[in-house]
This record gives C-alpha cells, structure tokens and sequence, in this order.
C-alpha cells in the first residue's frame, strides 16, 4: 500500500476546504489513508467511468486515496470468498448483486458492522433496501446492517416489440394478469413462424427454466411464487414457509406453468442447458420474443443500435399477480461491505458515508445509464432523469424498482435460502417434471423436503 | 522348374509387399484426415464466429457470410474497453510462460538428474514430496496458495504466479524426466566422470542433450500452462496491468454486450506464440539417442 | 537367445530391469554427495515452501466430519460420483490409448505427417475457456455449427445434445479428450522416439518387423511411461472443471456434474469453500491407492537400476 505523499495531503485538505461549502462532518475525522477497494466491473464501459469518477471526487475531498480493483462479476465472488476465508482482505468490497457473499460471511461474524453508515441515510431509504442491507450475524446473535447499499436491481421484462407487431399482436393489448401475461406470446410465436423460413426455430418466452447458471432461475420462480401469492415462502425472521398450503398451492402452481410452457413448445428446449450468457445471446438473436431478467443490462448493452434500442426493444414492468392485485417486484441491493481485518476501515467508512449521500449516488448511478435505481424515493422524485420519457425504458424500470410496492430478497433471511438457490432446487423441480416425467406433487414435494433439510441446519437460537 | 516357382512367388510377395504398403499409406491418409477434421472442427468454429460482424454470430451459417477481420482489427487496435490493455498483458504472458518454462526445465531436471542419475540416497523423499502436490486438485488450492503468498509478500507480484505454476508443473516434470532418464545408459556418465567430468559437466554435456526430446516435450506442456492458466493468475494478481491475456479474456463472460467475436479473435491471436515456439523447437523432439561410445 | 531377444535384454538392461545397478559406480560419495544435495535443492526449497503449507491448509480446510455429512446428504453427490468415474474412466483412459496409437501414426518420416503434428496441437495450444464455449456453441440445439450441418446437407434436425444427460457427458469427455489428446500424444511420442534405434536394428536382423516388433520391442519399452502417464492423467483429470463447467455447464439439472465442479460451485457459488476442499478431497478414498501406485511404480523402477 503507497503512502500518501504529503504534498497530496495538503491539496487534499485544502480541496475539502474549498468544496466545504456544504459541510461535511465525517470528514473532519477521518485519517489520511489509502483504502483498497475491490469493485464488480460493469457490464458497458459507463458504469465503470462513472465509479471511477465517484472515487476521483471522493479522493480529492478527502485527501484519501483508494486503491481500485475492478474485475468481472464472477472473479469478484472468487476473489472474496478466497481474501475472506485466508483472512488476507481488502478495505471495502464493492458488490453489485452480494447474495452470494454476504449472507454467509456475516452469519460467520466475518463482516465489519457498518450500521453507523446506513443510519446518516436510513431515513431516505426504501424499506426493502434496508432489508436487503441487513443479515443476522451468528455469533453476536441479531441482525444488523453489513451492507452499505448505493444501488438496487430489479427485474422488468424485455419485449421485442417489432415481432409482436409483426406477428400481427399488439402489446397495449396485453393481459395484465401474471399467467394470462406471459400466454399472450404463445399466439404470437405461433404466428411468426407462419411468416417463413427465417422465423422457422423462434420461440415466444425465454423461460430460464435451467440449472445452470447463478441466480437468473431463482429470480425468476420467486416472481413466479409472488404472483401466486406464495410471497411468504421465507419470512422476515429466517423462518421458511413450506408448510403453508397458500405456499405450497403457489409452488405447484408455479412448476405446472413454467413446465407446461417448455412442454407446449413455447420455451426453446435448449433452455434447460443455458448457462449466464445463453439467454442473452439468445434475446439479443432474436430467437425469442421476451424474457425476464434483470436490471437494463440487456437494453443497455445494444445502446448504440439505434435501431433496436429506440423502435425495436420495449421493456414492461409487473402485471399483476394471479389474483388480480398488484405484485411487489423483489429487488436486490448492491452497495459496499466491509470485511473484518480490513487495515483501514475508517476510510472504507468514509467513502461508502460519502457515497451514500443522495447526490453522489445519483450522480454515479446516471453515469451508469441508469443501470441500477436508487435505493432512495426522493432522489427519483427530484431528478428529472429517472421519470423522463427521453428514455424508452428508465422510467418502467424505475418504476418497478424504487417507486412500485417491493419486497427484499430472502437471502438477507435466512442465508440457507442461499444454499437452496445455489442447489437450484426450484428449476430442479421443473426439470424433474420435464425430463423424468415426475408429476408436479412430487416434485414440490421433494424440492421442499430438501430446502427443509437445508434450513433445518441453519438455527437462529 | 522351381525357378520360376520360386521367381513367381518372389514376384507375388513383391506385388503384395507392395499392395500391402500402399493400403497401408491408404489407411494413413485416412487417418490423416480425421485428425485434421477431429482437431480443426471447433478452432473452425472459433474461425467462424471471430470472422463475422457482430450481429450475424449466431446466424447458424456454415462458413462465413460476410468474413471481415473487424475482430481482429479491434484486437490489434486494442479498441474495445475490455482489450484496452491487450499488448502489455500479452508481454505478461510471455514473462510469466517463458519463466515459469525456464523455471520447471530447470529446476525439474536438476531434480530428476540427482534422484535417478546421481542415485541420491535420500532421492526417494523427493519423489514423494512430489507427488503429494497433487493430492489436491491445483484448482482447490488457490485459497491456501493465495494466503501464503500473502504471508511472503509476494501479492500481486507476476512472481508469485510464476512460482505458484512452477510449483504445480515441476513435479510432472520430474516424474517424466525420470522415464525418459532410463533410456539412457549409465555407462555414459560413468566414462564422462572417468574422463575427469564433475557431475555439473555430466548434467551439461551428457544428460541434457540426450534428454532433448523430453525437454521439448515438458518444456511445452510448461508453457501451455502458464500461457493458458487462469485462476491462479486471477487470485493472485489484482491489477488488470498485471494480469495476462489469459485472465482478460475471462472478462469477455461478464458482459451483455455478446462480443464473441472479439474474445475468439482474441483468443486466436493468444494461441499464436506457443506454436510457433512449439514449431521453432520440433525438431528436437527428433534427437533420439545415439549409442556412439558405448557397447553394453 | 534369437538376437532379437538379446537386443531386448539389453534394451531392458538399459532401462533397468537388471536388480545390480546402483547409480554412479555404485553411489554418490565424496564431493559428488555436494553436488546432489545442491541439485536437489531447488526442488525441496519450492516443495517446503510453496507445497506444505497449502497442502495441508488444504487439507485442514477438508478435515471436518461435518462436511462430509453434508456432502453425502446432497441428492446429487451420488451422481457426482458417478459421473466423475465415467469422466475419469474413459476420459484417461480411452485418451491415453488413443496416443498411444497416434504415436505410431506420427513417428513415420513424411512430411505431411510432420506437418500434421502442428495442426494436431492447435487444440492444446488453444485456451481452455474460449475452446470449450466454442465447444457449447457447436452442439448448441438451435444455432450451433453442428445441427445447422446436419440441416444443410442433410435435412436433418439435430437433436439438443446438451439437454440429455449421457450426450452431454459424452460431449464433456469429447471435448475433454480433445484438448489434451496432444499433449499426452506428444509425450508418448519422445518417449517412442527415444527408444534405441540399435533395437530396433537388431530385432530386424531376427526378422521381426512391423507388429512383431511392436510387440516385442517398442511395447515393454512404452510400457513403465505409458502407466505413468496414466496415473498422473488421472490426477489431472479429477481435477478438471473447464470442461464440464463450458460445455454443458454440469446440466441439464446437474445431472453432468463432476466432483471438480461440484466443488466449485460449493466454494464459489455457495461461498462454503471448505465444502468445496471436502468434495474433492471425498476422491482420495480413489486417488490415494492410485497415487501411492504411481509412487511404487516409480521408486520399484528406480531401485532396480
């Protein structure tokens, strides 16, 4: 780690001087020091500017520096999990989608409580990103914050309007209840490919009914669950849910739809096999019509095909669920944590309190294209960005994340539901149902026996 | 009579000797082919995939419709954000592959000189210690190897992969080097110390010209695993600026953006160097022994 | 003895059968002793510190009975472990004879042969993660190179390869043999390559040529290599996850899984990177008796020169 020359610190003070026109306090307190700070790379070149601007400003506030990493999705959960088991850790993990990391690490107590940096911004939040942001820590028995969230996912639907259209449909059309929605593009695969050969292997959904692949399928039967009114799967205390029949009806309920899809023909039969990058090829080919996956990425990464991204692609937020009311989207939150034996956790505070101020985070998240939504109503509210109809998307997406009803993720639970993602034990069901012909009962029954098993392990006490 | 009985029959083994040695070069024509279909298919399709633009990747085509070397161009240019730093980590990768292939050679043949050739008494430890480096799969030791390079300091360092593969190639390389070493005959060091050699000019002289097939063949293998390695390099370098192109191109798995015709350019351009050395060094492959002085 | 069998004797001797030798006339003494122990030196200084303590972290990481009990509660443990013996059981297996074969093919002195050779490494020299997507994309069901072959020329709609548990097995163990066949080929090559010339020489004048020699004099000699590199691929291949993690990304519904894999996901995806260490360590019970094989073999071949 470089030691900050001293000439560096003096501008650095004398810059915060200047800036200090809005006064902030923490930065009074804190040491001159470097902090290394590993970072998800983004997936277009704006995210990363737009992080590496927000730490430029954060360093010449400050007088700190930080040492940046930034390195893929995947790497990043490989390098973690290695830096947290060797104990060998950075100062400040910063983590688009942590499901996989956090929960476990601060049930082990091997995260830095950092409950004093959401609370300068507690009151501004979204409940969901709270929770989100929160983990029960094993050895100091509660709950706490762990996580310094700046930013949340949501999932809309992605829509190639222009074969709709051609298939002679029209989206304005569409249902705007949750089954009858996603049957809606069984007409519309059926007749695309009476239009001729080039249409010959389209399919209308693309179901990410596969055991490959981290979280995509888990994602999508939770939703699934949610509009069956079978939201209460695990609960806010750990607890997990498989004995309650509304439960257990919205399971089967959910395995018979996404299987009967597959089976009518509607899903291509690779999906069962497709791993992180087979369903984004697949809606960037155009081999099916819509799909359901998270944050804009997808839109975003076609931003300079102007056709596509401004007259071809749509994006649709929720219908409701199968009852008819309105569903909560389940976000996820993405923000920096803290391992324990950090060498520098004042500074690693310091940035993620600067960070987490409203402006910043707006500021960093527009630089994204808007990739992720804040975690924080009123910034939608006041910058006109997020709700302009310059965009084709942002503001169905914003919608869905920050402003809709929303619920947090379970992992925050309970981190066994981490366990049962990774066993994919939901698309495991359908591919049961699929493949070995199993019927919908048993394989709900055998899925809920195995995620009984797997939090049975996992006590609060 | 017989004569031409036996002339006639001379002719017809002639004639079959013949027919045989020409179904024979039949067969390995044959064979020949397969290989060359067998080994080229998915490079083929690597071809193919880097050779189009980037909408018609997945066009399902047999060969390509529209061919440009956009790809490669990109490549070369260093042009898309994720080959913003191509070149430098290709001379990192050509830092690490050349040491760690120096490095295995070396220190593999040192060993295999002593325990088989020298007949160190204690040689047979060493052995064992080589082989309890693969109890465990390479790829489950990262966590403990990444916390002890830590502990030496060497984090982030192209040191501490290259001595990490090293770790990993040598004892392969003393097992195979102890193969090859039977075939050659102890007499011939013997008569070299006799002439006054020390064991440094046995190692020099004798043993490994005559171990040239070997060293090609490990020094290769060597190579190819640094070249090609990539969570060792990952784990134990933070930087992109010290990562080799190995590790960039892993990048390429996190974006949106499908940008497989770059990343299979890419990967065409990387495989490059290795066979070319492969190419530069074949024919010592070819070495054999010569039994010139000694009479067994 | 026909000359044939006393050229074979003498091969053997050279190799070592014969129990007398004993190294340098008999053993290193003196300054030759200094000399070893500087040779041996490198090695045992990268082995004491790069080797022990990740060993037996690794292997401490593995230590927990508890691990295991999870591990064996796992559904699809048991298929795992079938797997991982169909992968390792053909894939070494079938690999390593199949280079055996080639070597015969690739010794020959024409020059198409030789050139060949350069071709045939193209798929060693080739990273391993762009290789294997290529791999996934050529037997995609929809798109992939294949099925768009077999419709072209053929009229034929291929099926989905990757969403049936033995072709995608197959397709790993394919793809798995494809990358490596080179390199084991290679090595198989110098060691036939340095087989004595004056052999085979001597086994002609007794008349013995083309599969009689092969028999008599290029097998025996092989053989010792041969099962080395056998054992040793077997470690390798236990320890391979590229190609099942590419190509068909241990589906459909984790049914192509290997215990490499298997690990991965337990250290990485699920972040329990002891499970992970216990998984693969859950092969020793296979990989010891094989390991402690290679170590006889080796030592046994050794004593005897």
């Amino acid at each position: 780690m470089s030691i900050v020359s001293r000439r560096l610190l003096l501008t650095g003070s004398l810059g915060a001087v200047a800036a200090g026109t809005l006064s902030r306090p923490y930065i009074a307190n804190a040491a001159a020091g470097t902090a290394t700070v590993w970072a998800t790379q983004g997936f277009v070149p704006a995210e990363d500017e737009a992080f590496r601007k927000t730490v430029a400003d954060y360093e010449k506030l400050s007088g700190n520096k930080i040492e940046l990493s930034s390195m893929p999705f995947m790497a990043l959960n490989q390098k973690s999990i290695s830096a947290l088991t060797s104990g060998d850790v950075p100062d400040l993990i910063f983590h688009d989608a942590p499901t996989t990391i956090l929960p476990q690490n601060a049930w082990n107590d091997k995260l830095v409580d950092v409950s004093d940096v959401v609370e300068t911004q507690k009151s501004k939040m979204t409940e969901s990103s709270l929770l989100n942001s929160s983990f029960y820590n094993s050895v100091t028995k509660q709950r706490s914050y762990y996580l310094c969230c700046v930013k949340q996912g949501a999932t809309p639907f992605h829509i190639w309007g222009d074969l709709v259209e051609k298939a002679g449909f029209k989206l304005s059309d569409v249902p705007k209840t949750w089954d009858k929605y996603w049957e809606f593009f069984k007409p519309v695969q059926t007749e695309l490919r009476k239009l001729g050969s080039q249409y010959r292997k389209i399919y209308g959904i693309g179901l990410q009914i596969t055991t490959v692949g981290p979280n995509d399928s888990t994602n999508l039967f939770n939703h699934f669950m949610i509009a069956n009114g079978g939201k209460d799967i695990v609960t806010s205390d750990g607890k997990l849910h498989t004995a309650d029949p509304a439960v257990r009806a919205a399971a089967e309920h959910s395995v018979n739809f996404m299987t009967g899809l597959y089976k009518d023909g509607f899903v291509p039969p690779e999906a069962l096999s497709w791993n992180d990058a087979d369903d984004n090829n697949g809606y960037h080919e155009k081999l099916f019509v819509m799909d359901f996956d998270g944050t804009l990425s997808t839109e975003l990464a076609s931003i300079k095909n102007e056709q596509a991204y401004w007259h071809e692609m749509v994006v649709m937020g929720l219908p409701n669920g199968n009852d008819g009311k309105p569903m909560p989207m389940q976000t996820g939150a993405g923000g920096g944590f803290i391992p324990k034996g950090a060498k520098n956790v004042a500074v690693a505070k310091d940035f993620m309190k600067y960070f987490m101020q409203p402006d910043v985070l707006n500021e960093n998240l527009k630089g994204g294209l808007g990739r992720w939504v804040p975690p924080m109503v009123q910034i939608v509210k006041d910058d006109p960005f997020w709700l302009s109809s310059n965009d084709p998307f942002r503001k169905v997406y914003v919608e869905e994340g920050t402003l809709g009803p929303t619920i947090a993720n379970y992992y925050g639970y309970n981190p066994a539901y981490g366990q049962v993602a990774a066993e994919q034990l939901w698309t495991q069901a359908c591919a049961e149902v699929i493949k070995n012909g199993a019927t919908v009962q048993a394989a709900v029954d055998k899925a809920f026996k195995r995620a009984e098993e797997i939090f049975a392990k996992v006590s609060f006490s | 009579m017989s004569a031409t009985r036996a002339g006639s029959r001379r002719l017809h083994s002639k004639l079959h000797y013949r027919l045989q040695r020409y179904a024979v070069e039949a067969a390995c024509m044959v064979l020949g082919f397969v290989i060359f279909v067998w080994s080229l298919t998915p490079i083929y399709n690597m071809w193919l995939i880097a050779l189009d633009s980037h909408e018609s990747i997945f066009s399902g085509s047999l060969y390509p419709m529209a061919p440009t070397l956009e790809a490669f161009r990109v490549v070369i240019y260093q042009d898309f954000w994720y080959l913003a730093r191509f070149w430098h980590q290709f001379g990192n990768s050509f830092i690490v592959g050349l040491s760690v292939t120096f490095l295995t050679l070396l220190i593999g043949s040192l060993a295999s000189f002593t325990i088989g050739r020298m007949r160190l008494r204690q040689g047979w430890l060493l052995t064992n210690a080589a082989l309890m480096t693969y109890v465990i799969p390479a790829s489950f030791l990262a966590i403990p190897m990444y916390r002890i390079m830590g502990i030496y300091d060497l984090s982030n360092h192209l040191s501490s992969v290259i001595l990490a593969l090293t770790t990993f190639a040598t004892p392969y390389a003393i097992f195979i080097f102890s193969q090859y070493g039977k075939s050659i005959p102890m007499e011939l060091d013997e008569s070299a110390r006799i002439d006054g050699a020390n064991p440094m000019q046995v190692y020099l002289r004798i043993y490994l010209p005559l171990m040239a097939p070997a060293l090609v063949a490990v020094g290769t293998y060597a190579l190819l695993l640094a070249w090609n390695e990539y969570l060792y390099n990952f784990l134990l370098l933070s930087t992109p600026q010290s990562m080799t192109v190995a590790v960039a191109l892993a990048q390429f798995l996190n974006s949106d953006e499908s940008p497989w015709n770059f990343m299979m350019a890419t990967a065409i351009i990387y495989s490059i160097p290795p066979i070319l050395l492969y190419y530069g060094f074949r024919r010592y492959m070819a070495a054999g022994l010569t039994m010139g002085g000694v009479k067994g | 003895m026909s000359t044939t069998q006393q050229a074979v004797a003498i091969g053997r001797g050279l190799i070592g059968r014969r129990p007398v030798r004993r190294g340098w006339f008999g053993g290193v003494h003196g300054a030759d002793y200094v000399w070893a122990i500087a040779f041996a030196l490198p090695y045992a200084a990268i082995f004491l510190a790069f080797v022990v303590y990740p060993i037996c972290f690794g292997i401490w990481m593995g230590s927990s009975l508890a691990l295991y009990q999870e591990l064996f509660s796992d559904p699809r443990y048991l298929m795992t472990v079938a797997n991982t013996l169909i992968y390792v059981g053909i894939g070494v297996n079938l690999k390593l004879f199949v280079a055996f074969l080639l070597t015969g093919f690739f010794i020959r002195k024409s020059w198409w042969t030789k050139a060949l050779l350069v071709v045939f490494i193209l798929p060693w020299a080739t990273p391993a993660l762009p290789a294997y997507i290529s791999i996934h994309w050529f037997l995609s069901g929809t798109w992939g190179l294949l099925n768009s072959a077999l419709y072209d020329m053929f009229n034929i709609d291929g099926p989905i390869y990757l969403n049936d548990r033995w072709m995608g097995l197959s397709a790993n163990i394919g793809a798995y043999i494809w990358k490596t066949l080179p390199f084991w080929t290679v090595i198989l090559l110098a060691g036939r390559m340095s087989v004595p010339q004056e052999l085979y020489e001597a086994a002609a004048v007794d008349g013995a040529t083309g599969l009689r020699r092969f028999k008599h004099v290029t097998l025996p000699l092989m053989a010792n290599l041969y099962l080395v590199c056998t054992l040793l691929d077997m470690v390798f291949a236990l320890g391979d996850f590229n190609s099942t993690f590419f190509v068909s990304g241990g589906g459909p519904a984790m049914s192509t899984e290997v215990l490499a894999t298997l690990g991965i996901r337990y250290a990485f995806t699920l972040g329990v990177p002891n499970l992970g260490v216990a998984t693969v360590m859950s092969a020793l019970p296979v990989l010891l008796p094989l390991v402690i094989l290679l170590m006889r073999k080796l030592r046994m071949s050794e004593g005897q020169l």
